[in-house]
């Protein structure tokens, strides 16, 4: 308990301590300057560009494992050799480290990797740097977050797949129900937990994506199109030296995920029905 | 609120059995043509307007997508490093070892070095945070003060707090304590940010284990260590399973935290190794995808042994919400 409080909720409260200060440990003495670091922020053009980022990287890897881990899930819900050998692929991209996934996707999304290798195949003369080209860069990063996310909604919506009564089914079928109807009126309003889960936690885990910024993109190409604010709190706060500024950053930050998280949980947990 | 979520993984763990035993009766039945005109209730109901191989070579042609990229990297490992640059997808012919061998024979031991340390923050982090988190979550399921309450629910905002957030504020703790750079400092940071994690899996856990148990050793004058140690630990095992297995991979691993807190000179462990490989070496894609295997390989076969404790833990933990 006292490590508890030694390493979370005390540097929480220093760090809203440092987010009133101008303090740079190359630049004393730290001087209490109010808000001014949070007025600051919600005038640069670099944090709210990050802010941005880091909406849509959230938002992407939030909705697509869900969508694609549900279709997925229903197809392998079955039992077999083939089924449990398919469903054993999709799960393990969740042991993997962050950076072996950066770094495998990085070749794979190379100007001259196997995708675009794929593409001039296909005929496309010129297949743009995935990576490189700013348009696409912060699309391809949340596509590979979505990947090693997809695994995880895969198998919570299948654990929620199994907990779904055969008998409840059996009867919306005698009762005439078709399969889509049976999906939508009987299925779906049971896997509310699994829904709750697959959105909670990918939304906390896109929301604080450092690693994957890091090592695929730096922040780049061209400046900050992929830094998210996770990632420039840790430049501003280690590389920069500003730990004031990276604190207002990493206070706002928090509280954006709670009321986030707080917002889902409340919407998500009230379809739930208890069996 | 993690009372009623106890209750309903109850509920739909015996759904889980109930059903099994179900959909073998179903299909017997319709096997016998028991279910005359109507169609048995698949279920997904993707079968039944469908042909009968379209769902099998979906799930393949699917999984195969999904593949790809871990295709790249079990072939990459045993290719000669020119041919992964010029055709990073073709097929290892012929194998080589080379690369495993380079990284394994480094002069300067950056693997070895950065296995030691993984294992070593991994092992102790672990083995602290189970013991902490089992005591502490016995404590805070057992007891019903206000104060507790409280705890609880401070230990569990804990869950979603960005490590980011904390960094910058722990450097300068550890740097007081003058434990920054140390793998000591790092194992402590662990256990403090993951604890709220472990405490939740076991006071869930405990809960459903009966109070009576332990007020029986209690009155045959056991302890209150006794109590836990040889009464009530012994029966958490599935939740310790857990525990030890999600912590474990993710410390192994983690990347951020070490990367800050073991910083650039002292220490590396096999994730920030394997970073530093792709600084070190930009062509030599043989030895990082080498390292990469060496440094998943020990993950890899955990996992693979442990795998149905591994998708129980993950799905309990889902279904409890």
């Amino acid at each position: 308990m006292l490590i508890y409080v030694c390493f979370v909720l005390a540097p929480i409260a220093i760090s809203f301590g440092y987010s009133l200060t101008n303090y740079n440990p190359f630049n004393p003495p730290a001087k209490y300057v109010g808000l001014r670091n949070y007025r600051l922020l919600f005038q640069d053009e670099v944090f709210l560009t990050a802010l941005k980022v880091t909406t849509i990287i959230t938002l992407i890897v939030v909705i697509v494992p869900n969508v694609l881990g549900l279709g997925v899930a229903l197809l392998l819900d079955k039992r077999g050799r083939l089924y449990s050998a398919l469903r054993s692929v999709f799960f393990t991209p969740i042991i993997l480290s962050s950076v072996v996934v950066s770094v495998i996707w990085t070749r794979l999304l190379d100007r001259d990797g196997p995708v675009n290798d794929a593409l001039r195949a296909l005929g496309m003369s010129n297949p743009p740097g995935w990576l490189s080209d700013p348009r696409y860069a912060l699309y391809s990063l949340a596509t590979i977050l979505s990947w090693q996310m997809l695994g995880f909604c895969v198998v919570v919506y299948l654990a929620g797949l199994q907990g779904v009564p055969t008998e409840l089914l059996e009867a919306a079928a005698i009762d005439g129900a078709g399969p889509v109807r049976r999906f939508r009126t009987v299925t779906w309003p049971l896997l509310a937990p699994a829904l709750t889960i697959n959105t909670v936690v990918p939304l906390i885990s896109a929301f604080k994506v450092y690693d994957y910024v890091k090592v695929i993109t730096n922040g780049g190409p061209g400046s900050g199109t992929t830094a998210t604010i996770a990632f420039n709190v840790l430049t501003t706060g280690f590389d920069a030296n500003h730990i004031g500024y990276a604190s207002a950053m990493a206070i706002i930050m928090l509280v954006i995920v709670a009321i986030a998280t707080g917002i889902t949980l409340r919407v998500l947990q009230a379809r739930e029905v208890d069996l | 609120m993690s009372r009623p979520a106890v209750n309903r993984s109850h509920v739909n763990r015996s759904h889980v059995n109930r059903s099994q035993v179900d959909r073998s009766t179903v299909d017997r039945s319709v096997a016998g043509g028991d279910a005359a005109d109507r169609s048995p209730p698949n279920r997904s109901g993707l079968d039944r307007f469908t042909v009968p191989w379209l769902r099998p070579v979906t799930a393949i042609l699917l999984s195969a997508i999904f593949f790809i990229p871990l295709y790249l990297a079990c072939v990459n490992v045993i290719k000669p490093t020119d041919k992964i640059s010029q055709s990073p997808a073709s097929l290892p012919i012929p194998p080589t070892l080379h690369n495993i061998t380079a990284v394994l024979t480094r002069p300067d031991r950056l693997f070895w070095a950065s296995l030691t340390n993984s294992v070593e923050v991994t092992a102790l982090s672990v083995l602290v945070l189970t013991v902490l988190s089992a005591m502490l979550g016995h404590y805070l399921a057992r007891s019903r003060s206000r104060w507790t309450r409280a705890l609880t629910l401070v230990l569990l905002c804990g869950l979603m707090i960005p490590p980011q957030v904390i960094l910058i504020p722990v450097a300068k703790v550890l740097q007081v304590a003058h434990l920054m750079t140390t793998v000591q400092g790092l194992i402590l940071f662990n256990v403090g940010y993951y604890v709220p994690f472990g405490v939740f899996v076991f006071a869930g856990f405990i809960r459903s284990v009966p109070v009576e148990l332990e007020e029986a050793a209690a009155i045959d004058g056991a302890s209150r260590m006794q109590v836990f140690w040889q009464i009530v630990f012994p029966l958490l095992r599935p939740a310790t399973a857990s525990v030890l297995i999600f912590l474990g991979v993710w410390i192994w691993n983690d990347f951020i935290d070490p990367l800050i807190i073991l910083g650039p000179g002292s220490g590396t462990t096999v994730t920030t190794g394997v970073y530093r490989a792709i600084g070190q070496y930009q062509v030599d894609f043989g030895s990082v995808f080498a390292m990469m295997f060496l440094a998943t390989l020990p993950v890899l076969v955990f996992y693979l042994l442990l795998q149905k404790q591994f998708v129980k833990g993950l799905t309990g933990g889902a279904t409890k919400g």
